[in-house]
């Protein structure tokens, strides 16, 4: 794992946030998933919770099981998706690092990561008896079409009426512009560090970047979440600039697909390392940046962009599209491989990846190989069986991968 | 009486072929759930429901990983076997994330057409109107591109009544079940409802008239048997019907998703068919996939347990269905709160030992007999 300088300042951030979540007594808690439309949330004063967020900080500290635990122990079987899991037993016994979540006051839920997620809010919304509201933005089988961008819109408007009629307050329209302009701002500098990933060496691993994520999911929208970027953005671009790599000497470069395993991540970075690999490219981590790519030009229709930003999600896509998508990070990123984890909690990231596997190979002549995990239950995780695997794919490259080390 | 059904449930092959050459209807598969028949119907196709089979899971390995749902790997197996051979095209809904990826795989996988009804679960009216406009308008040209004719009032009207008729038929099986506990043997019943998973309605219609016909005024058996109502997805499979019938208790009332939340459903109404379709997929049973909470399945489930009659309520779980394991925990709670009793028990469609599930359906039964 590389020691970047920002991490002190992301870790401050972090832990203001829960501190504010913790002891607001002005702000409306609304609990939130990672695809939600956070700048509406932003723009009424309303402080969002991300208890997908929380989970991950749960598995990464090691304290998932327990939490996971508790949930079972209240009927919740071990099919459910971890992270619910996890929460769930955060709530019931106020555990984790933040000793909890703060209750929420209702919650918004977009379909754009599963629909997983509609059971899991339906579960709090009866629980603590708040309206749950659901921005629904359908599966692109056939990618994006104006009939999906006006669902969308149409719901997002609805839920403006939702918030004011909740806060009492009306919806500044100003306001809203300034919050989109910073979580674009935001998204921008996060894709731009991303993209550092290109070089070689390159300057980051990717499990860092998962660490680094925390605040373009929970605080995008606001300036405190652009400053952090641009500081690590500066501080990634001259490690890219000065060639100083995340190990020393990166030998293969892949791509991550799918969530990370949080409970391993100190493991598998190790392990990592010790094989010359670096993870250079993720479309996890990708997800936030999407927004970013529009270069900062002006924004006349928000409503449209933001529909096709929170529609365009990675994992919303037809195949067709991630196969493309994929070969295209393959060659840019100048990759030697891919690495994709089949998540046992996350069914629309890893049902058909056996396919996609095959068909990116095909395509891009880069080998790939499917590990079998879950994003935080250690219970159903083995270091034998997935560092086997990894050690044989990392082997079947030898012969094959020469890095194409030409300056970008 | 039940020797027809039987019949078909056994030899679903030859009697969908059989169908498929006497109607001269391309055969369109339907994956679970919800999609209306009417529309495959009323386009000149032949509607066949996929709710999962019982065949060694094998081929579908390459393709699903073990934690997805036996429903959805069956199906899968089946098409890879080359025991879907008569299936022209595949209709599915967007019920839940496994589903909608199955499709992508088939898409990957085979030259065979999918459609899809994207279902909006949006709570904004207008904006699912519209989008469920543009759906429905998808939906029905790319039927049409299948079987090649085009939907007409006439063949709409003409599919609204008879699968309607059917569903209204077998509201009269189940209530038949409801008022004369022990008449019918759990197994017969079940093997009728999906009797009507392979056939044209028009010809299930003539044999549920028929068994309808033969039930009327036989007299409720005496004696006090356990009751049960069972909740799940897929009510399959069906064997363990059998061990119920030998363990002497008796299904009154079912909220399955290819049981009674399909069968109450009401004829579709097709002069407005996005409003039509709207009612159809939200109402009147509320299904743990499709968010409603203007029907919400607590206060539902409580006055059907009321209404039947039933001592207790048994949970059918298909594993690794999250939507239906999602909602059982708050379930039981709110039973027990009631002091109804409720259990559950684990299913794989694949599987070939019933010992462990007739011993937990046992214990149940006895906890009912008290």
């Amino acid at each position: 794992m590389t020691q970047f300088k920002a991490y002190s300042k992301m870790k401050e951030l972090m832990t203001n946030y829960y501190i504010e979540a913790k002891t607001t007594q002005e702000k409306p808690i609304a609990w939130v998933t990672s695809g939600a439309p956070v700048e509406f949330l932003y723009a009424m004063d309303i402080l969002p919770i991300y208890p997908e967020n929380y989970a991950a900080m749960c598995a990464a500290g090691h304290q998932s099981v327990e939490l996971m635990e508790a949930a079972e122990a209240e009927g919740f079987c071990q099919d459910i998706c971890a992270y619910a899991r996890t929460d769930f037993g955060a709530d019931i016994t106020q555990g984790g690092p933040a000793a909890g979540l703060p209750p929420p006051h209702f919650l918004v839920c977009s379909t754009n990561i599963c629909k997983t997620v509609i059971k899991w809010y339906e579960v709090v919304a009866r629980k603590y008896n708040v309206p749950l509201f659901i921005v629904d933005t359908p599966f692109l089988h056939d990618g994006l079409t104006k009939e999906l961008i006006n669902y969308t819109i149409s719901q997002f408007k609805d839920l403006e009426n939702f918030l004011t009629d909740f806060t009492g307050k009306t919806f500044e329209h100003e306001r809203f512009m300034e919050v989109l302009y910073l979580s674009l701002e935001a998204s921008s500098y996060w894709n731009k560090m991303l993209y550092l990933g290109k070089t070689i060496p390159s300057p980051f691993n990717s499990l860092d970047t998962f660490i680094h994520l925390g605040p373009i999911v929970t605080l995008r929208g606001t300036q405190k979440c652009v400053d952090y970027y641009k500081i690590l953005y500066e501080e990634v671009a001259e490690r890219a600039q000065k060639k100083i790599g995340s190990i020393p000497d990166e030998k293969y470069r892949l791509l991550w697909d799918n969530l990370p395993i949080w409970f391993k991540m100190k493991r598998l970075g190790e392990f990592f390392e010790e094989k010359k690999v670096t993870l250079v490219a993720t479309t996890y981590a990708n997800s936030w940046g999407r927004l970013g790519n529009s270069h900062g030009e002006p924004i006349n229709d928000p409503y449209a962009t933001l529909a096709g930003y929170y529609l365009n999600v990675y994992i919303n896509l037809g195949f067709e599209e991630r196969i493309k998508y994929l070969a295209q990070l393959i060659d840019e990123f100048s990759l030697t491989g891919f690495i994709m984890h089949s998540n046992r909690s996350c069914k629309p990231y890893s049902v058909g990846m056996y396919r996609l596997q095959e068909e990116v190979t095909q395509l891009t002549g880069k080998p790939g190989v499917v590990i079998e995990a879950d994003q935080n239950d250690p219970r159903v995780y083995s270091d034998a069986q997935v560092e086997t695997r990894l050690e044989a794919f990392i082997e079947s490259m030898e012969s094959v991968s020469k890095i194409d080390s030409s300056p970008l | 009486m039940f020797e027809p059904f039987h019949k078909v449930v056994s030899n679903v092959a030859g009697t969908v072929l059989k169908h498929e050459k006497e109607t001269g209807r391309p055969i369109i598969g339907v994956m679970p759930a919800y999609f209306p028949l009417e529309l495959i119907y009323a386009a000149g196709g032949y509607p066949v429901q996929l709710w999962g089979n019982q065949l060694p899971l094998e081929k579908s390995d390459a393709y699903l990983q073990a934690y997805c749902c036996s429903v959805a790997r069956s199906v899968l197996e089946l098409e890879l076997i080359g025991g879907a051979e008569m299936v022209k095209a595949y209709a599915f809904t967007s019920l839940c994330d496994t589903l909608i990826n199955l499709r992508e795989i088939y898409r990957r996988l085979f030259p065979k057409p999918t459609l899809e009804l994207s279902i909006p679960i949006t709570r904004t009216v207008e904006a699912r109107r519209t989008y469920l406009d543009s759906v429905v308008q998808n939906v029905t040209n790319g039927l049409e591109e299948i079987t090649g004719k085009k939907i007409t009032p006439e063949s709409l009207a003409e599919s609204a009544y008879l699968y309607g008729h059917s569903r209204a038929l077998q509201r009269k099986l189940y209530n038949i079940r409801m008022g004369k506990p022990g008449l019918m043997k759990n197994y017969d019943f079940y093997t009728a409802i999906k009797t009507g998973f392979f056939l044209p309605a028009g010809v299930y219609n003539e044999m549920l008239e028929t068994l309808l016909d033969q039930l009327e005024n036989q007299p409720a058996p005496i004696g006090k048997r356990p009751k049960l109502l069972l909740s799940g997805m897929v009510f399959d499979p069906i064997q363990i019907y059998k061990i119920i019938d030998e363990l002497g208790a008796d299904i009154v009332d079912d909220d399955f998703a290819n049981g009674w939340r399909n069968v109450s459903k009401q004829n579709l109404r097709v002069e407005n068919l996005v409003e039509g379709i709207t009612e159809f997929l939200f109402n009147p049973a509320p299904c743990c996939c499709l968010y409603n909470p203007d029907n919400d399945r607590h206060p539902y489930l409580l006055n059907k347990v009321k209404r039947s009659g039933a001592d207790g309520v048994l949970f059918w779980y298909i594993k690794f269905c999250e939507p239906d394991a999602f909602d059982r925990p708050q379930l039981l709670k709110r039973f027990k709160k009631e002091r109804i009793p409720a259990g559950f028990i684990d299913i794989e469609l694949s599987m070939t030992n019933f010992e462990a599930t007739k011993t937990r359906i046992n214990a149940f039964c006895e906890i009912l007999e008290g």
